[in-house]
């Protein structure tokens, strides 16, 4: 069956397909949102530890649905699949995506990451390209999404903080614990300059959506107030709320059929509870399904007319994917040592750790020399009991257990807190960190699955350990106890784009400035593919920008007919 | 690592193909059956009475364990190197490690952790016996919550209503 009531159709629905829907909704186009996860509605979700950060619940099963890993080993690639090695790389497979799941710690990027090569030059064996666009074409964007999708914070002035449109944020940050005093004494003891954190987590009810009310396990998972700034709080509900969204959760894509050369014509889907395939079409396709899922989307869409995948006739198409390079590290606070704040407020739960540095975001130092850095954030350990118990039970390579563990964990819990930093810093594109297609796994579907390389440019660890021994001094100076940090060149799972860069060479490059394909007209990917570098911030904020500033152009297309 | 190399390694049966074959649901019951008193003995061991956290019998730590590991979500490979490893410490104490004295359980154990297949399988036993006993009390372990109240940690709100999230 085909079905053509649809103007658009959007393959996924977190932060960038809700934000296209959104859009396009609310310009009056119908709209289907492809979902291959279920819906999970907030009165459904809980802090349930067990199924939502222990078990592959809220993604697919590995031994159904995977990827398979490329890494160096003694000088060869071997591809290990996750099922074999328990490392997925799905993230937040129910409606919303992942943005459902995150801590929603955001930054806007700087004026010079979308001109990084002009900035700070080529580095050998990093493909570095600047944007073909200006921070000024996204800035209105990131002011819409910090009003839409409801990113709180206070605006401080650093040379630094990218300049903005608006004076201030929508509304103040959420609630602080007592810890954030004693970061911002250490810091200025250090003369560094400790920022409030922007945070996609409302503080004050903003329409339908409740103010956050502290609950202590935020990150990781769903929210039960509509305080996060989900793509399905801030976006899909009032896109639905228009009539004009359709959201088909359960259905996933094959393939995308362009039976003629510059168009897409249908989707293949399935429905994965009864396993029926149907079609659907629209005048537009917007590929939005997570940057290693949106290449390998488009490879597995080849035909007759694209017999190296859809869009791809510059063959860039999965090259450059990027994650964020960086790492963290960790100090414990003990209650007999503790300086300058009470250990009872410090114990007080729920309450966030809003604060950042950007000092070393460009470096420009007499010793240290002139190369971009990074961004850090401080947070608690993840206060899951599970993970937290769980990381105290070894001494000198042994299981601790007995009446020893008991003690031990008492202790740990009752008598300290640990404080962390998460290191930001570029993942350089290079020729060895892309998506393509596995040639012999397929995914329970029948459709090849995703083989990502994933090595990265020495440059990122040697940046990363700079800003690290930085921030092990500000544990230092905080009076924290065991400290460690761990930088490394894995990259993590959950902070991924590129792979469809955007540029103006058709011949270099996947898709033109709007995030369209160079080669098929009517198709578009919204999400993180298109960054041809990344920045040194989490991407979700850019994410959302871009995807209004998608948006906006699809709705300008389809007013002109 | 590969995670099949990486549970097999060190063992003496292997996960061989006699095994494989307890990956369907009768075969598997039986020989979880065959090892559930081994598995609640070492629980005990590793969570005893008289700690400052509540012991593995006192919170059912054994049918949490039985019951995760059965349950669709759980890692097929990992749930028959769980029985694999119990079936292993028996063999290393000749049948009898359920009976051995506190003072020679502590050895076995130790000397099992010696082994890198025993010392994956003895942090498996007791991330599932932590699992059980600091999840939800939805989940049939964290009895009247007595983990969590132990550790002075909470689980946030709202709570679950089923487990794993069936909707």
């Amino acid at each position: 069956m085909t079905s053509r009531k649809y103007d658009v159709v959007i393959v996924g629905s977190g932060a960038s397909g809700g934000a296209v829907a959104y859009t396009l909704c609310k310009a009056g186009y119908k709209v289907a949102v492809l979902e291959k996860g279920r819906l999970i509605k907030r009165d459904e979700f809980s802090k349930d530890e067990l199924a939502y950060a222990r078990r592959d619940i809220v993604t697919p099963n590995l031994f159904e649905e995977y990827h398979t890993i490329e890494e160096k080993v003694e000088g060869k690639w071997v591809a290990t699949p996750t099922y074999e090695s328990g490392w997925s790389f799905w993230n937040g497979n129910i409606v919303g995506g992942s943005s459902n799941l995150m801590s929603g710690m955001l930054h806007r990027m700087h004026p010079d990451d979308f001109r990084l090569k002009s900035k700070y030059g080529e580095i050998k064996g990093a493909n570095i390209v600047d944007w073909p666009i200006s921070y000024e074409e996204m800035e209105p964007y990131y002011a819409l999404a910090e009003e839409l999708v409801g990113i709180t914070g206070k605006y401080e002035k650093h040379p630094y903080e990218p300049p903005r449109s608006t004076p201030d944020f929508p509304q103040p940050p959420t609630k602080e614990n007592v810890v954030v005093k004693l970061i911002d004494k250490s810091c200025r003891a250090l003369d560094i300059v400790p920022l409030v954190t922007p945070r996609a987590v409302l503080s004050q009810d903003k329409g339908h959506r409740n103010a956050c009310y502290y609950s202590n396990f935020c990150g990781s998972y769903g929210c039960s107030s509509g305080a996060k700034g989900s793509s399905r709080e801030a976006l899909l509900k009032p896109a639905l709320a228009t009539g004009n969204l359709t959201l088909m959760s359960n259905t996933y894509v094959k393939y995308l059929h362009a039976g003629k050369k510059d168009e897409v014509e249908y989707a293949m889907v399935v429905d994965t509870v009864t396993g029926k395939e149907k079609k659907i079409s629209a005048k537009m396709f917007v590929v939005a399904a997570q940057a290693h899922e949106s290449a390998r989307l488009l490879l597995n869409s080849s035909n007759k007319h694209h017999p190296h995948g859809l869009a791809n006739s510059s063959g860039e198409l999965g090259k450059n994917l990027i994650f964020s390079a960086g790492g963290s590290g960790q100090g414990e606070l003990h209650k007999e040592s503790l300086k300058a704040i009470k250990f009872e407020e410090l114990m007080t739960t729920g309450l966030f750790v809003n604060r950042s540095i950007l000092d070393w975001y460009f470096i420009d130092h007499w010793w240290d020399g002139k190369f971009k850095g990074g961004s850090v954030e401080f947070m608690f350990e993840h206060q899951n009991i599970i993970s937290r118990a769980n990381k105290n039970n070894e001494e000198d390579g042994k299981l601790v257990w007995g009446k020893v563990l008991g003690e031990r964990l008492v202790e740990r819990f009752r008598e300290s807190k640990s404080i962390r930093f998460e290191i930001f810093n570029d993942w350089l594109p290079n020729d060895d960190c892309f998506v393509a297609l596995d040639k012999t796994h397929k995914d329970k579907y029948g459709m090849p699955v995703g083989k990502l390389r994933v090595e990265a440019h020495p440059q990122d660890v040697k940046v990363g350990k700079y800003i690290a021994k930085k921030c092990e001094k500000v544990l230092e100076e905080m009076g924290a106890k065991h400290i460690y940090s761990s930088i490394s060149s894995a990259p993590p799972q959950n902070l991924v784009a590129g792979g469809c860069r955007f540029g103006e060479d058709p011949k270099t490059s996947v898709l033109n400035k709007y995030c369209q394909s160079h080669d098929v007209s009517n198709l578009f990917v919204a999400d993180a593919s298109f960054m041809p570098t990344g920045g040194s911030v989490p991407y979700t904020w850019t994410i959302y920008a871009n995807a209004f500033r998608v948006g906006d152009h699809i709705v300008e297309q389809l007013n002109k007919g | 690592m590969k995670r099949r190399k990486f549970l097999i390694l060190g063992s003496v049966f292997g996960l061989s193909s006699s095994l494989m074959g307890k990956n369907n649901n009768i075969v598997f019951s039986k020989s979880l059956k065959s090892v559930e008193k081994t598995i609640q003995s070492v629980q005990q061991h590793l969570f005893p009475e008289g700690s400052k956290i509540p012991s593995a019998r006192s919170l059912n730590a054994t049918q949490f364990l039985l019951e995760t590991i059965t349950h669709l979500s759980y890692d097929k490979d990992i749930r028959l190197f769980v029985i694999e490893g119990a079936e292993e410490l028996e063999s290393r104490e000749k049948g009898k490690f359920t009976v051995l004295s506190e003072k020679e359980k502590e050895r076995a154990l130790r000397s099992y952790e010696e082994t890198h297949y025993g010392s994956n399988w003895l942090s498996r036993i007791m991330t599932l016996t932590m699992e059980g006993m600091f999840s939800d009390p939805i989940y049939g372990s964290n009895v009247k919550e007595a983990g969590w109240k132990a550790l002075g940690s909470y689980g946030g709100l709202p709570r679950p209503t089923t487990r794993y999230i069936k909707l």
